[in-house]
């Protein structure tokens, strides 16, 4: 971990501070947080039009591409080998040593440094051309294959860490270690909120159906040192999906209207006591609680979606905690004004029986990304909304365990992977960067997470090295000191 | 509205720039030069040898004076003479200082204060948080003040110092606080708790001088007092019931919980108290006590995760409890120096891994075995065991054995194979779904985990059905159990202990576990820190090489100049919601400048002279004026102040979500008061648990007592905490200071909360049986029981027209009454109409609800 970026020395209020004249009044509104906003300026009705468009807020460090992020996060380390890139080179060399060139002494898991060997192991599944420009994808993402026109694959992913829970977190945060802001926090602090009945930055988990997979920790989506105010909210499968969204049984929404009027009076009361500015803040807060306890069940109610509609998510789109009706959830949450939707889907993780499990997990994911995009796509959405598919990091070209042509099983691996992204000014129909032969090492235009992490934030107007946050004597940010725009990938 | 928000701006940005523009004053180099320096030049002129350029250093005064090739870079006196003024008012792109790169930029202001500072003479002085602090004269003209107030205070020096402060800003101290108001403020800051109807009327009843001294000293004997403060320690030491990362297992650390609750309410002194938790088991012939208090240092996470390098683990556990200390007794952030020299303080990599050497001398090995009791301790432990209870464990692991030989027997034949190998290279075992080859296949029999055979077991069931198989496999997953509970009953705290042979420690690169370097460290203090005679010694040559317990009770001498100011800091903080030094964790070159220095070194020293004495610490604040203060605030002395730093008020913020909690079941009369114990499980929405943990924990909920505990005792799961706790510490890593945040989401847990609707409705049922026998009279004592005053006539006419319109509605829906009235599972007595409790518990629910009742006034 590195410190310091002497260049980086703009803090996020410098920023304004310095732009702000130049700012169209929605975006400056948009560019402060709601909460802290209505903290520090008592004076702002709470039910300001806060919707910006792009053209209006010319006030970022560039005009943003992106209005909202999709991020469709694969937990567990899908195997780019099986999936995304394809290495006849491995069938070739079936059961032969992992050449020592081509390792280079690199770091290996505790899991396999005590196998006697790394055996090159090739998929078993059948890569196929998709759409027009005829990027190549397994047989297990048909439905992703035929979307190809509308993505590009990247190749060339790197990641440092080798294990799931410095790796995601690194992928989220931009750091191994616990305790930095994620990716939808920063975005969140950074460009506030544009609905006024949901959060800003909304999470959603789902489990394949027949076995559970990594856990998942609740601080991957946690604020770091940023106010609380910018944490995910983690939409639940069952039960509420807030904690805490339901009245008590009894209390219907009109004795709560009752309630909250009596409290609202009396705080104003008590406000004009104090004086606190503070007071008008939870009167405020109060009631956005209130409206979304109504704005959330109609979320999450998919009576009014088409039956066509439902059917392109696949069969599971109605099952709760599946995939398939969080990728649902996802757009439905996209329309409503969430700025960061971060989904999250469990089990990539491999080590055996991967001919076994992955065909499984792929399906559950496969047909709903697809119809994820293209949904999307008809309403007009995917030119301001990103999309990234991937996981923390890929998988081993050799085996763990023995090699074998049909039964096997691969290890975490993140010197070379793949993910794909789509919508909001990333080149449709290509494939960015590639490995060597054996899906190694990065042979071409490589992309470290912070190159990502950099990419994203540039789709959504934000400059990576302007962000910041003073914590602990100096400025943070979420690449860190690095990150550079993967330029490639953009229109 | 929006040009609003630039006039605000402004406005705010005129007063963060006040403190610059008060050029009449001798300038400060301390709080207004350095500032300017650390933040615009230190980058690339600073403590990092790795990054400096011109190999010019302005943070040492050698460097900001030196003259090299005819160029001055300070001229005392002469800013036309001075390097740096030329240079950051160049107009030259290759010569003006910041360079263009940089997008840091000096404003004319700062420009201008630099100027001054050179054309005054340059005054310099190194950075105060590195000098021990010097006892300051109490500003005077104290008493003659005092005494004109009535009723006359006795003085109090930090009301000299603050009062000091404000004068020079034209500002005056604002009116005591109702008493009422100052009772509930004072019980909740010291106890956690509000007070009782009888103790507010006892004190509203005795306007004798000292009654409220009286009633600090009866709250500062409260045995709540130590579960008052435990808390904020339990945030700093990163306490919690499981060991964080995938899987989660529980440990037991709820008797070193115990120990600091102890130690608090017996009033250890601090350099005590730090000394047996640095180091408890280093001290001579050390107690069960002083061993179980180096507990301290265990709370860190452990990542158990499968396939994890145990050296990475381990290692990241000493940076872990380097950082820590160093953020605790010292103030410094530490974590920068992991990789390299500090950038804006004088911490070197080598000063990292000096400390470094001190924690890497445990016996932990980074792997996650070997602790017994619960599955989350790992050696080395203290057992706390009875040998009743450690022989249940050997009976149980024997029962697993007994089985274990039958299953062998019966897969020789299940799974045929070559003698004397694993299961796994049997043909039959090879086309196992899953996870079963590797979990269930490959292990020896009596090593196979509870989760393998759990997956296992469906299979065998349904899928490839051989009942006989199935039968031994529920009774492997019954003994297993059966052990997993007998290990539970086993209490083993994780302790410290020593090598008896050193590791040897080098400077990792980059922090990275892997990459040990040729510099190798023995274990020493921080260079700046260091006795000057010895400083020239490089860390290497230097003969002595400190321990756990030379470093703790060096950060409790006064060798160490941050050890009492960072302590009474957090108590400031704790009080007045901000620290004197508004970043607990970091009193270095980048932290925000004290608002009150003086003061700072004062208490700081009066600390360290009343033998680190924290309730009388605590006392000392509590009784001051300035403590005393009416929190009312108006419009113009908010904008002049929106933090309240300069303490023209009393303290007003929104208590912390556990104290809430405690609040409510208190005002409900429901608080059950039974100290220390293993950690309770209260109500939780189903389901939390088995998300996170993919459904490998479920909560299971107590009942009856363990319900209404304090929230000091509620099982703390790392990886997803109590659900009613908002803005707390995330129990990870070291947290000095939690964010007061105020979002809807926090709303729907106090209205909606089963704990908070719970307690609302005790609260109403209470009302109606108790002795009140009118609306208004009932309504008084809720409304007391929530924010210790009674409601003012407008106040209770809105409280009894929405008394009014809730009969009504629920007298329309007798079931959805009886619902509300039954919410929680404390008996409810069934001769209370239930249209009357319902309607009185949605207004008692209101109460808690209200501003004034989640804030601290």
């Amino acid at each position: 971990m590195s410190c310091h970026q002497y260049e980086a020395f703009h803090s996020r209020r410098a920023f304004i501070a310095q732009s702000g004249l130049g700012l169209g009044s929605a975006a400056l509104a948009s560019l402060f947080p709601r909460d802290l906003l209505a903290a520090s300026a008592p004076s702002v009705s709470p039910s300001l039009p806060l919707s910006v468009s792009p053209s209006s807020a010319s006030g970022l460090h560039f005009p943003p591409k992106a209005k909202r992020v999709i991020c469709l996060f694969q937990s567990g380390g899908p195997s780019h080998l099986d999936l995304l890139d394809e290495k006849p080179l491995l069938s070739a060399r079936f059961n032969e040593d992992l050449p020592d060139s081509v390792r280079r002494g690199q770091r290996i898991t505790g899991m396999v440094a005590s196998q006697a060997r790394l055996a090159v192991q090739p998929s078993k599944f059948a890569f196929q051309p998709g759409g027009q420009c005829g990027t190549r994808i397994s047989d297990l993402l048909p439905h992703t294959r035929d979307i190809a026109d509308d993505i590009c694959v990247l190749r060339s992913l790197h990641t440092e860490a080798i294990n799931h829970d410095p790796a995601i977190t690194f992928f989220q945060s931009g750091s191994q270690l616990p305790g930095r802001p994620s990716m939808g926090a920063w975005v969140d602090y950074g460009l506030g909120r544009l609905s006024d009945n949901l959060p800003a930055f909304v999470v959603l988990v789902s489990v394949n159906a027949k076995r559970s997979g990594q856990g998942l920790l609740a601080r991957l989506w946690g604020n770091g040192f940023l106010p609380s105010a910018h944490q995910g909210v983690q939409f639940r499968s069952a039960g509420e999906p807030v904690l805490y969204l339901n009245d008590p049984e009894g209390l219907t929404r009109a004795r709560r209207r009752a309630m909250l009027d009596g409290i609202g009076e009396l705080n104003r009361l008590q406000h004009a006591q104090s004086g606190d500015p503070e007071v008008e803040t939870r009167i405020a807060q109060f009631e956005l609680a209130y409206r979304m306890q109504a704005s959330v069940p109609e979320l999450m109610d998919l009576k009014g979606e088409s039956a066509a509609t439902l059917e392109s998510y696949g069969p599971d789109a109605q099952t709760p905690g599946s995939f398939a009706r969080n990728c649902l959830l996802a757009r439905r949450l996209a329309e409503r004004g969430v700025r960061f939707i971060q989904l999250y889907h469990r089990d990539w993780d491999h080590h055996g029986g991967l001919h076994d499990s992955l065909p499984h997990i792929a399906k559950d994911v496969d047909q709903p990304s697809a119809a994820l995009v293209r949904d999307l796509k008809q309403r007009g959405l995917l030119d301001d909304t990103l999309v990234i598919w991937g996981g923390e990091f890929g998988r081993t070209p050799y085996a763990q365990g023995d090699a074998h042509r049909e039964k096997y099983g691969r290890d975490h691996h993140g010197k070379a992977f793949s993910i794909w992204m789509a919508g909001a000014g990333i080149k449709p129909g290509t494939t960015y960067g590639a490995s060597d032969d054996f899906g190694f090492n990065v042979a071409e235009h490589p992309v470290h997470i912070h190159d990502l992490q950099a990419t994203i934030l540039h789709q959504l107007g934000i400059d990576h090295e302007r962000l910041t946050y003073r914590f602990q004597g100096r400025q943070f940010r979420l690449t860190d000191v690095h990150g550079h725009v993967v330029k490639g990938i953009l229109t | 509205m929006i040009p609003l928000r630039f006039v605000l701006l402004s406005l705010l940005a005129a007063f963060m720039a006040g403190p610059l523009l008060r050029a009449a004053e001798p300038i400060d180099f301390n709080r207004q030069i350095l500032p300017i320096l650390s933040d615009a030049c230190f980058h690339c002129h600073g403590p990092d040898g790795a990054t400096r350029e011109a190999k010019l250093r302005l943070d040492q005064r050698d460097g900001l004076f030196r003259t090299h090739d005819e160029v001055t870079v300070v001229t005392p006196g002469h800013p036309e003479k001075s390097e740096l003024f030329l240079r950051i008012t160049s107009k030259e792109e290759d010569e003006v200082m910041p360079p263009p790169k940089a997008t840091r930029r000096l404003k004319s202001a700062e420009i201008e204060l630099l100027k001054t500072w050179i054309a005054s003479g340059a005054k310099w002085s190194g950075h105060w948080a590195y000098e021990a602090p010097r006892r300051p004269a109490v500003p005077g003209g104290l008493e003659e003040r005092e005494k004109e107030k009535s009723p006359p205070l006795p003085p109090n020096p930090i009301d000299a110092f603050v009062h000091a402060t404000l004068s020079k800003q034209g500002l005056s101290p604002a009116p005591a606080a109702a008493p009422a108001t100052l009772l509930r403020r004072v019980s909740l800051d010291l106890t956690g708790v509000p007070p009782s109807a009888v103790e507010l009327e006892a004190f509203l009843a005795d306007p004798s001088p000292g009654s409220y001294e009286r009633a600090v000293d009866r709250l500062l004997a409260s045995p709540r007092y130590g579960e008052r403060w435990a808390w904020d320690w339990l945030d700093l030491a990163r306490y919690a019931d499981t060991n964080g990362f995938q899987g989660d297992p529980e440990r037991t650390m709820w008797p070193w919980r115990d120990w600091v609750v102890n130690a608090l309410n017996a009033n250890m002194p601090y350099d005590q108290f730090t000394i047996e938790q640095l180091a408890g088991d280093l001290l001579p012939d050390a107690t069960r006590d002083q061993k179980l208090a180096s507990g301290f240092h265990r709370n860190n996470m452990f990542n158990g995760e499968g396939g994890r390098i145990a050296e990475e683990t381990r290692v990241e556990n000493v940076f872990d409890r380097v950082e820590t200390t160093a953020t605790v007794w010292m103030g410094l952030t530490f974590t920068c120096a992991r990789c390299h020299d500090h950038k804006f303080d004088p911490i070197k990599q080598t000063d990292y891994f000096a400390l470094y050497d001190i924690f890497n001398q445990m016996s932990e090995t980074g792997s996650a075995s070997g602790g017994g009791g619960r599955s989350g301790a790992i050696v080395p432990v203290l057992d706390l065991s009875t040998p009743a209870e450690a022989e249940a464990v050997q009976r149980a692991q024997a029962g697993i054995d007994a089985v274990a030989k039958e299953i062998e027997v019966f897969e020789l034949t299940k799974f045929p194979r070559a003698e004397g190998k694993p299961v796994i290279d049997s043909p039959t075992a090879q086309k196992l779904p899953g996870n079963l080859p590797a979990t269930h296949a490959r292990p020896a029999v009596n090593r196979r985990d509870l989760n393998g055979l759990l997956e296992a077991l469906p299979f065998f069931r349904d899928t490839e059905p051989d009942p006989e198989y199935v039968k031994l496999l529920q009774k492997h997953i019954a003994a297993i159990r059966v052990r997993e509970r007998a290990a539970n009953n086993i209490t083993k705290v994780m302790i410290m202990d020593e090598l008896p042979k050193k590791r040897d420690t080098f400077v990792l690169s980059k922090g990275n576990y892997e990459s040990k370097t040729d510099v190798k460290v023995l274990g020493a203090l921080p260079e700046i820190f260091r006795p000057t005679q010895a400083a020239a010694a490089s860390p290497s040559e230097n003969p002595a090489r400190l321990n756990r317990l030379d470093l703790a009770q060096w950060l409790v001498s006064p060798g160490n100049p941050l050890g009492a100011r960072t302590a009474v800091n957090r108590a400031w903080q704790a009080f007045f919601g901000t620290g004197i030094v508004k970043t607990p964790e970091d009193f270095g070159v980048q932290s925000g400048s004290p608002s009150h220095p003086e003061l700072l070194d004062w208490l700081a020293t009066e600390y360290v002279a009343s033998g680190w004495d924290t309730k009388k610490l605590h006392r000392l604040i509590v009784t001051s004026a300035t403590y005393r203060q009416s929190s009312r605030v108006t419009p113009a002395l908010h904008e002049r102040d929106p933090e309240n730093r300069l303490l023209a008020r009393g303290p007003r913020h929104r208590l912390p979500s556990w104290m809430l909690r405690d609040q409510a079941l208190a005002a409900a009369g429901l608080l059950v008061e039974q100290r220390g114990g293993p950690s309770v499980k209260p109500y939780q929405p189903a389901g939390i648990w088995e998300e996170a943990t993919f459904g490998k924990k479920s909560y299971q909920q107590d009942h009856g007592e363990a319900l209404y505990r304090r929230s000091l005792y509620v099982f703390w799961r790392r990886i997803v905490g109590p659900t009613s706790f908002f803005d707390a510490g995330a129990r990870q890593v070291c947290t000095v200071k939690v964010p007061h945040t105020n979002t809807p989401l926090h709303a729907l847990v106090t209205l909606n909360d089963p704990a908070f609707v719970e307690a609302a409705r005790v609260m109403a049922q209470r009302a109606l049986k108790g002795p009140a026998r009118t609306d208004s009279a009932r309504l008084d004592a809720v409304f007391r029981g929530a924010t210790a005053r009674l409601p003012s006539a407008q106040e209770k006419f809105i409280l009894l027209s929405r008394l009014a319109q809730l009969r009504t509605q629920f007298g329309a829906t007798p079931v959805e009454a009886h619902q509300l009235a039954g919410v929680g599972e404390f008996e409810r007595p069934e001769s209370i109409p239930v249209v009357e409790h319902a309607a009185w518990t949605a207004l008692c629910s209101l109460i808690l609800n209200l501003d004034e009742a989640l804030s601290k006034e």
